[in-house]
């Protein structure tokens, strides 16, 4: 039976709220848009080229084929300038990659005109790609950025199409049917629908985008309350654990002075009762630091991140726990890498994890059993298997050993001493480090914990 | 001659506990509740050894102590063990190797307080007998 308890960085840093909320859309997130605008406007070029040959070639349109791959060539040309950009320059500026996003959008407007006046006007179905820019503003810009691209893409498409009905321009006929580009009604009915569906498509996606630019500072501002919340908890656990703990450690020390002083001359009876009670002291000094340490990942690891030599530290483990691994006659092996294994991570963490596993290997095995820590290089990870050949966990009871306070009955029986706070420490921890922790067990013949801990 | 131990602790139970603990074992003990008192102490009793609070009426009142400790002639030489708390307010262990560069003690304690630890480091820390 296996019971994997997944990984994931589980506390990150809220993003500011800031340049990148107000502008809806992150450095990186719009980055990866203009990726995406660039291999449109590599279809657009080869299409353009296409089209030009086909519709001169078979259509027998008149369409002027120099200055029309000229445009598609100076449509490249822009565009590899795009993509290279895209690849030198980290994306870490949403002002600046909005400005660079607002001149492309500028040149392709201007370059979409002088396509389209070599390529029928009005008449040309494509003219439509004016309405794409529009639509592509509202959702990147905000107000008047929004109503100044509108009106340019508006401007440029009536100035080519009043151009061509003034005769300034050279209109090219696309179909077969009559001349319209001169036809001053079917001008101005054309110039009209596309104002209307121009100013809509505008007014449509800045006001979705304002919409939804409110839900996320809302969305971001109920994150700071959450984490501003989450903090306020940690500093009163803290606070409270520090209140509980010093009374508790003083009767211990208290206790644990009297022993040592006066122990000798008290009769057996009275002597065991204040040994029990020192016990039972540290265990509630035990669960306090436990409680403690489960709200205290994040900040070892900003605290005491150092390289750790993983073989030195298992040895250390296991040494500090000698003296009980002998009184229940344990077998110990330690398989380690003959070469040192390295990790960068908190110490502290790492430690815990690692002594709650091996010290849960020796509390919980049967006398004479056999304890074996396994330590495995994977390169981008280390792995750590502990395992025992003790009481074993049973099915039903692998889900529930990370969750804080319980114990198994048969680990109650085998201990009165738990916290039930040793596995969901070593939990929290492995995933607060972007680790997993996997468990096997077979009732009455042992546990493996295998830890893998991640080089990232 | 009986060793002097001075404690600095504002927490009197603990300093009555460390004093029965070291009386037991044939020292004497002398205390002080707080920074000052107890570098007063130090400076006209020059005791053997020091078992410092680090928390105390300010956060890091026991390092300040052991600043000036470390500064007065009469006191520099003075053995410190400095009595901790502070793993379980900050999650931070300290550790007289990695640590004596800004704290200048000689060893710590991490309470609750051994006897058997206590007796033994305040062995393992007084100076020799002339």
């Amino acid at each position: 039976m296996e019971r994997r308890a997944a990984g994931a960085v589980a506390q990150t840093a809220p993003e500011p709220i800031a340049a990148e909320s107000a502008h809806f859309v992150s450095a990186a997130s719009l980055r990866l848009r203009s990726d995406w605008f660039n291999r449109m406007r590599w279809i657009a070029a080869v299409g353009m080229v296409a089209v030009s040959l086909l519709a001169v070639e078979f259509g027998r349109v008149a369409l002027p084929r120099l200055p029309i791959l000229l445009t598609a060539a100076v449509l490249l040309a822009m565009n590899t300038v795009y993509t290279l950009r895209n690849r030198r320059v980290p994306a870490t500026d949403i002002r600046a990659e909005l400005i660079v996003v607002k001149i492309q959008m500028i040149l392709d407007l201007l370059l979409l005109t002088v396509l389209l006046g070599f390529s029928g006007g009005i008449e040309n179905p494509f003219h439509f790609v004016y309405i794409i820019h529009v639509l592509l503003a509202g959702l990147l810009f905000k107000g008047r950025e929004i109503r100044r691209m509108s009106l340019l893409a508006g401007l440029l498409f009536t100035a080519e199409v009043l151009g061509e009905a003034t005769g300034l321009v050279p209109h090219r006929h696309l179909s077969s049917g009559p001349e319209m580009s001169r036809d001053w009604r079917f001008v101005s009915s054309g110039l009209a629908a596309f104002w209307l569906v121009l100013v809509a498509c505008a007014y449509l996606s800045a006001s979705i985008m304002r919409h939804n630019r409110t839900i996320k500072d809302d969305l971001v501002i109920r994150q700071q309350q959450l984490m501003a919340a989450d903090k306020a908890k940690i500093d009163f656990f803290r606070y409270v654990s520090h209140e509980v703990k010093t009374p508790v450690v003083t009767a211990q020390s208290a206790v644990e002075a009297v022993l040592a002083v006066a122990g000798a001359d008290m009769a057996e009876k009275p002597r065991d009762l204040l040994r029990r009670t020192v016990e039972r002291l540290r265990q509630a000094t035990e669960i306090v630091q436990g409680l403690s340490d489960l709200t205290r990942g994040p900040l070892h690891q900003g605290q005491d991140v150092r390289d750790l030599n993983l073989n030195h530290l298992i040895a250390t483990l296991l040494d500090g726990q000698q003296s009980l691994v002998e009184s229940r006659g344990l077998r110990v092996e330690a398989r380690l890498p003959a070469e040192d294994v390295l990790l960068r991570a908190s110490e502290t963490m790492v430690e815990k994890v690692l002594g709650n596993l091996i010290s849960n290997a020796v509390r919980y095995n049967r006398d004479g059993g056999r304890l074996t820590v396994e330590l495995r290089d994977l390169g981008d990870a280390v792995r750590v298997s502990v395992a025992d050949e003790g009481i074993g966990i049973r099915p039903e009871d692998l889900g529930r050993i990370f969750d804080e306070f319980y114990r198994t009955p048969e680990a109650k029986a085998a201990s009165t001493l738990g916290t039930g706070l040793g596995l969901p420490i070593v939990k929290r921890f492995i995933e607060q480090m972007g680790g997993e922790i996997v468990v096997t067990s077979e009732p009455g013949r042992g546990s493996t914990f295998t830890a893998t801990l991640r080089r990232s | 001659m009986k060793r002097t131990i001075l404690v600095i602790d504002d927490d009197i139970d603990l300093v009555e506990i460390i004093r029965l603990t070291l009386e037991s074992e044939g020292f004497g003990v002398i205390d002080a509740q707080n920074g000052a008192r107890g570098l007063d102490l130090a400076r006209e009793r020059k005791p053997d050894l020091i078992l410092l609070d680090v928390m105390m009426g300010e956060i890091d009142e026991g390092f300040q102590v052991a600043y000036e400790l470390r500064k007065g002639d009469n006191t520099r030489d003075i053995p410190i063990i400095m009595l901790t708390a502070v793993a379980d307010q900050t999650g931070y262990a300290f550790d007289p190797e990695k640590d004596s560069d800004f704290l200048p003690v000689d060893e710590y304690l991490e309470k609750p307080v051994s006897p058997r630890r206590l007796v033994d480091l305040v062995r393992k820390h007084l100076p020799p007998t002339i």
